[in-house]
């Protein structure tokens, strides 16, 4: 009975992998059939490895400005993520002054709106300010829609730290605001990597504001990217979108498989705070 | 204990994120508020107009079928997404060879734009030329696959099916934290005391994993009724108009020159979302 139900157990999990990986699969054998190829003709499941279809995928979707444009945009939003919300969070964790807790009450409240409600009229905003097509408003809108949830974080996790550590730098005569960058950013890592990983993969393939805010072709991110193309042959020439799309995977597979390991650790120790 | 101080540079470090914030999130949202009770095209002086957006969108047939899309969706996608997240956990909580690995591949459909995710699946769905109607037509079989992002109900079923396929990983992932936040004592203690596997789910596993479920149910809820990668790459709204949903709509009249009535629509959302999200954080309430 027991050996049954470990057999079975083995089973159901091999199934669900299969079922989570053979869209992928059948994506990069799509890739790599030449423009020519239909499915029957043939083994269906091995591809004519058919390389120009990248080539000439790369050069057609301009995907590799996307890939740049969706970097930078991540690590500036990335950036101002932690900075601001490690700042907030200490604060609102140490010293419990009444702005503080507003502060904290208004993120707290506005965690549950989504995006999309803010978008048109912030979309009026940015473009009285310029702000449109720029990667630094687009980072600015990602950072500001992450913020209240990464501040809630980064406050629990501040909270269970003992203020020890800081009082014994203040001691030696460091000031609160420099403890913080000396000696408690250092130890928030485990809730780095959570507010890294809750929202970079987010940021990398936001569409529904990137269609507001970047419709410049060369400000374009990955997903808008991508949907242009996919608009431009209007359903067709399959291979080019399935190589684009490889493409465009690659680099979060990458991500993910340096991350892999600190993503179980990093959501235990920030998102199950709250 | 040191006192600290009144003043000094600590005592601004909740400032830069409350401004950012501040010009970003709420100055739009009140002026949305605001432009909702206008005619106003994004370009041209507004006229105030009352709650005119609010009746011309309950009277507009596009519309409330977006809001029956919308609801449709989320009523099926919400608790399919946390059931089976669920059912992945547990199967994943246990030890066993490359349960790491397997973790992984589960969750990594979550990680892809939502956006590829639906030109996957529209080239695996497609009638007559996608793979999955070549595969079925190996054994002769290509008429099981019918032309299902054509018709309005198979196209929503299909929708909320690779909704739940991509995000069931991050639900699992949760529920995996969760489950591993609870002591093998507690277990142990209720198998001493000879209860079933069904019971121990059932009186200690489930009431423990609240702030799990907690999480999980408000960020489904939240996401599947503002859902809207997957809803443009895969039917892009069509047959039609039928599978369009609310956040589409949105973008939609708000290109469409209508940015007033885009804005009054966003708040009409809002209020879809907050009530479901209240009533379920009021349910799920941990009662210590």
């Amino acid at each position: 009975m027991r050996t049954l139900l470990k057999t079975f157990k083995i089973f159901a999990v091999l199934i669900i992998c299969g079922v989570c990986l053979i869209p992928f699969y059948i994506l990069t054998v799509l890739s790599l059939n030449t423009p020519q190829r239909v499915f029957y003709q043939g083994n269906m499941f091995v591809p004519d490895f058919y390389l120009p279809n990248y080539i000439e995928a790369w050069h057609q979707s301009q995907i590799g400005t996307a890939i740049i444009n969706s970097a930078v945009i991540t690590v500036f939003s990335l950036l101002i993520i932690l900075a601001l919300g490690g700042m907030a969070g200490y604060a609102i964790a140490r010293f419990a002054g009444r702005f503080n807790r507003m502060v904290f009450a208004v993120f707290l409240g506005c965690m549950m709106i989504p995006g999309i409600i803010n978008t048109v009229p912030l979309y009026t905003l940015m473009r009285q300010i310029n702000a449109i097509n720029t990667l630094w408003g687009m980072s600015l809108v990602c950072a500001t829609l992450a913020l209240p949830a990464a501040t809630f974080i980064f406050t629990g996790f501040i909270r269970s730290l003992p203020k020890e550590i800081e009082e014994s730098a203040i001691i030696d005569g460091c000031s609160w605001f420099s403890a913080f960058w000396r000696i408690t950013f250092p130890l928030l890592k485990p809730c780095i990597s959570a507010v890294v990983i809750l929202n970079g993969f987010g940021i990398w393939n936001n569409y529904a504001q990137a269609v507001f805010f970047l419709q410049d072709r060369k400000k374009q991110n990955i997903p808008q990217a991508m949907s242009v193309f996919f608009q431009q042959f209007a359903g067709a020439k399959w291979h080019l979108m399935a190589a684009t799309a490889v493409i465009a995977v690659i680099p979060v597979v990458i991500a993910f498989l340096f991350l892999q390991k600190q993503l179980m650790k990093g959501l235990t120790a920030g998102a199950l705070k709250g | 204990m040191i006192k600290v101080k009144k003043m000094g540079l600590h005592t601004f470090m909740a400032v830069p994120a409350f401004l950012l914030f501040a010009l970003f999130f709420i100055y739009p949202l009140t002026k949305g508020v605001q432009m909702s009770l206008t005619d106003w095209d994004g370009l041209s002086p507004s006229k105030f107009i009352g709650f005119q957006n609010f009746i011309n969108f309950f009277s507009d047939d596009r519309a409330m079928s977006d809001i029956k899309t919308t609801i449709l969706f989320a009523i099926f996608s919400a608790p399919l997404l946390n059931i089976i997240g669920l059912i992945y956990a547990l199967l994943m909580n246990g030890e066993f060879k490359g349960k790491g690995f397997a973790r992984g591949i589960i969750y990594l459909p979550a990680i892809i734009s939502p956006l590829i995710m639906g030109y996957i699946w529209y080239f695996l769905l497609q009638p007559e030329r996608g793979f999955l109607y070549h595969a079925l037509d190996l054994f002769g079989k290509s008429s099981l696959l019918g032309n299902w992002m054509g018709q309005y109900s198979s196209a929503v079923m299909v929708l909320v099916i690779v909704n739940v396929w991509q995000y069931a990983g991050m639900t699992m992932v949760i529920y995996l934290a969760g489950l591993q936040s609870i002591s093998e004592e507690l277990y142990e203690s209720a198998r001493i005391d000879g209860a079933g596997t069904w019971q121990i789910f059932r009186y200690v596993t489930l009431p423990l994993l609240m702030p799990s479920i907690r999480i999980n149910i408000v960020t489904n809820i939240i996401g599947s009724l503002s859902v809207f990668d997957i809803v443009m790459s895969l039917t892009g709204g069509g047959p039609g108009y039928s599978t369009e949903t609310l956040s589409i709509y949105i973008m939609r009249m708000c290109y469409g020159s209508k940015t007033g009535y885009s804005t009054a629509v966003a708040l009409i959302l809002f209020v879809i979302i907050l009530i479901p999200v209240t009533a379920s954080m009021r349910l799920t309430k941990s009662k210590d």
